[in-house]
């Protein structure tokens, strides 16, 4: 096993802030770790990185416990975003790389070789406070592969960009594994999640609630989507007659409607047929990430506010 | 187990090292602080080059007879400070009418008049017209050389040869000495150094006041600084607080160090050269009156630059812990405001110690040289002025050893829960939790 996690607990003051979380990643795999606002995601990383200390559980990789391990193993893209605003971007990189171990020069040549594949190689000499928002997030995300970790750990990466920065950092992920690189992230975003990452976590209040190959923890509901379009009315008032069967999108081309055993998704087929509707698309799919994410914690996913993170004391790596 | 490395540490130092270095605001501070030190240096010459043709113009009147020239007598006396070529206080002219020496008192073209004049008895009497009160500078140095026509007329009533009038002027030697005998070959106590070093003991504790109070709000606004823009996580992914908090206080104790040695050096070569300076500027004969730097002894350099560092040291870990706690700029100054009342009460105990307010020997005073947090400045101060030795500033620098090493245990904890820890106001309690919670 690679990436361990057992038993991990953490209480701040009277707030349970994770409650027996346990789960394993697999080197080489991308992992989404996902969550509601305030369900545990941050304070678990933290604890990963052995920036928090839990109560009581473990964290272990190849073996070795996390607080064992050179810090060099992980990378971080902390949530709140942050870099030095008067430095200038190629001093600060290497800044970072050095607490790493990473020598001056070899810093430097990785970070033009990062800024040219992020297409802003002019940004090497300007301070960071000169740079927009998700150019700044692209730095960060420089900052945490220069020492080339094991492991990269990134809290909400996709939040704040545009659609084409998404799609300069999605390829990025997709390098880092084929370097044979552990990726751990965060987020809200559920298309992207069932685009690149092969497990899942999910977390609620602290709990672990559902773990495994992304596909599975979309099966392992039961429930199937069936897309169905008619030609003329698109209202489809005799699905209000059968069991099982709940309308999730009512929409002009198709409907879409979640199928709940024992109902058997083809028998909406039949149906159709028996009340005379002329079928122009049917479709049987796994629900979506973000239905079994509603299922799961029942609420809407939404980008965590900021929050007052932790009673004293935090931190025991002093 | 903790384990520090110092790759980082050293890494975190240069990085806040340099980039505090850059900024235009240190540059400027530092060039106004040679300029500064090299200024205040040369005051006391510059006061003088000022002063060198400024003396007040006395006009005397004698409404009796006299045995002897007055002028003569109080040139010999109260303007014993005049220099060949330069002048005293006080000019002396014969005013022949007192009534036209009132009106150029009243014109300003006189300063004073002093007439002379006797009493029933046959004594001289005295009176001074001026616009000063009784109390200011120009009559008391007139009633002084009051006293000595006063004494000269009597004495030479008295029958006193006239020829050793100007010997009676002639200082006595007076030597201070402590209650125990002096050791064969040491020198007596020496009056004109005591003062010299007590206001070099002052001096350097002023320095070290403002050295330690501005480099620690550095370190705290360092900290805060890294707090506020959210870097603060993505260094502690790869440095542990302590060797964060480590390497800002070197960084920064360097950079101030670096600040100080700029100023001190022109400033030591100002004081060295004064001489020479004062010789260039007021004429040879000037110079050899210029104030020495008396009292700067290589041992009180010494105890100043263990005591600067250690002292810094101790404040700046307790800054940063501070620095740690607030989440905005603007918060810094309250709470490292109780650090900067401790320091203050240290250093003001010990300049009122150095200018002889407070008695050095003092039991409470002597106490609290050796007690961290005000032991940098009253054994500064009691050292200065010889009152103690190397071995109570080896005591003092052991305990400030110890207590530096007490707080960078407690800061160090304080740190690593204040650095992620946003929109708290911290407490008392949490404090105290933090800094003593047991370990996960």
């Amino acid at each position: 096993m690679s990436l361990q996690i057992t038993d991990l607990r953490k209480r701040f003051g009277e707030t349970r802030a994770l409650d027996g979380i346990t789960f394993g990643v697999e080197p080489g795999t991308v992992f989404g770790f996902l969550g509601a606002n305030g369900a545990g995601k941050t304070t678990t990383m933290r604890i990963v990185l052995d920036i928090l200390r839990a109560d009581t559980g473990t964290v272990t990789w190849q073996g070795t416990p996390s607080t064992d391990l050179p810090r060099r193993t992980f990378g971080y893209l902390p949530e709140e975003r942050g870099l030095y605003p008067r430095m200038q971007v190629l001093e600060q990189l290497v800044f970072f790389a050095g607490l790493y171990g990473v020598p001056r020069k070899t810093a430097a040549a990785e970070v033009r070789g990062w800024l040219a594949r992020f297409r802003v190689p002019e940004y090497a000499d300007r301070r960071a406070e000169e740079l927009s928002k998700g150019n700044q997030q692209k730095i960060q995300f420089i900052a945490a592969v220069l020492h080339d970790p094991d492991v990269l750990i990134m809290d909400e990466p996709f939040s704040g960009l545009d659609p084409v920065n998404v799609a300069l950092l999605k390829a990025a992920f997709l390098e880092m594994r084929g370097r044979g690189k552990t990726l751990i992230f965060s987020t809200h975003q559920m298309e992207t999640v069932e685009e690149l990452c092969d497990e899942v976590a999910i977390i609620d209040a602290g709990r672990l609630v559902a773990n495994g190959p992304t596909a599975d923890v979309k099966r392992a509901s039961g429930k199937r989507v069936v897309r169905l379009g008619v030609a003329g009315d698109p209202e489809l008032p005799w699905l209000a007659e059968l069991d099982g069967v709940r309308v999730g999108r009512a929409g002009r081309d198709y409907s879409q409607i979640e199928v709940v055993p024992p109902r058997d998704p083809e028998s909406l087929l039949h149906a159709a047929i028996a009340h005379g509707e002329r079928v122009t698309r049917f479709e049987i799919a796994d629900p979506s990430l973000e239905q079994i994410f509603v299922d799961l914690v029942g609420r809407q996913a939404a980008p965590d506010e900021e929050r007052t993170l932790a009673h004293l004391p935090a931190n025991g790596r002093a | 187990m903790m384990r520090i490395r110092f790759a980082n540490v050293a890494t975190i130092a240069r990085r806040e090292y340099l980039v505090r270095a850059r900024t235009r605001s240190f540059k400027a501070a530092t060039i106004f602080l040679v300029v500064a030190a090299v200024l205040v240096t040369l005051a006391p010459l510059a006061v003088r080059w000022f002063d060198r043709d400024s003396s007040a113009k006395v006009g005397v009147h004698v409404s009796t007879t006299l045995s002897f020239d007055p002028i003569a007598r109080l040139d010999s006396t109260i303007n014993l400070s005049a220099t060949p070529g330069g002048r005293g206080p006080f000019t002396f002219s014969t005013v022949p009418d007192l009534a036209a020496g009132r009106d150029a008192v009243a014109k300003g073209d006189l300063s004073a008049v002093l007439d002379l004049a006797r009493d029933p008895a046959g004594d001289l009497a005295f009176t001074i017209v001026s616009k000063d009160g009784p109390t200011l500078r120009i009559p008391t140095l007139l009633r002084q050389g009051s006293s000595v026509l006063a004494t000269t007329d009597r004495l030479l009533r008295g029958g006193y040869p006239a020829d050793k009038l100007d010997a009676l002027g002639i200082p006595p030697s007076v030597v201070v000495v402590g209650p125990t005998p002096a050791e064969p070959g040491q020198a007596p106590k020496d009056f004109a150094g005591e003062i010299g070093s007590s206001l070099t003991g002052q001096a350097l504790v002023i320095f070290l006041f403002i050295a330690i109070v501005l480099y620690g709000q550095w370190v705290a606004m360092s900290v805060a600084e890294e707090k506020s823009s959210r870097v603060m996580e993505i260094v502690l992914n790869a440095a542990s607080p302590f060797e964060l908090l480590a390497g800002k206080v070197v960084g920064v104790g360097s950079l101030g160090l670096t600040q100080y040695v700029a100023a001190i050096i022109p400033a030591g070569i100002a004081l060295l050269l004064q001489d020479r300076i004062a010789s260039l500027v007021l004429g040879e004969a000037a110079a050899s009156t210029a104030p020495a730097a008396s009292g700067l002894t290589p041992a009180l350099l010494i105890a100043f630059a263990v005591l600067f560092v250690l002292g810094f040291l101790l404040y700046a870990v307790l800054y940063a812990a501070a620095g740690s706690l607030v989440s905005r700029m603007e918060d810094i100054n309250s709470v490292v405001a109780p650090m900067t009342m401790v320091g203050m009460a240290g250093y003001l105990v010990a300049v009122y110690t150095s200018s002889g307010l407070i008695p050095a020997d003092a039991g409470w005073v002597v106490v609290l040289s050796y007690v961290p947090f005000v032991s940098p400045y009253l054994m500064l101060s009691r050292f200065a002025t010889g009152m103690a030795g190397p071995l109570d500033l080896a005591l003092a620098s052991a305990l400030l050893v110890i207590a530096i090493v007490a707080c960078l245990w407690v800061a160090a904890r304080i740190y690593a829960a204040g650095v992620l820890t946003y929109g708290q106001k911290p407490g008392a309690r949490a404090l105290f939790t933090a800094a003593f919670a047991r370990r996960g």
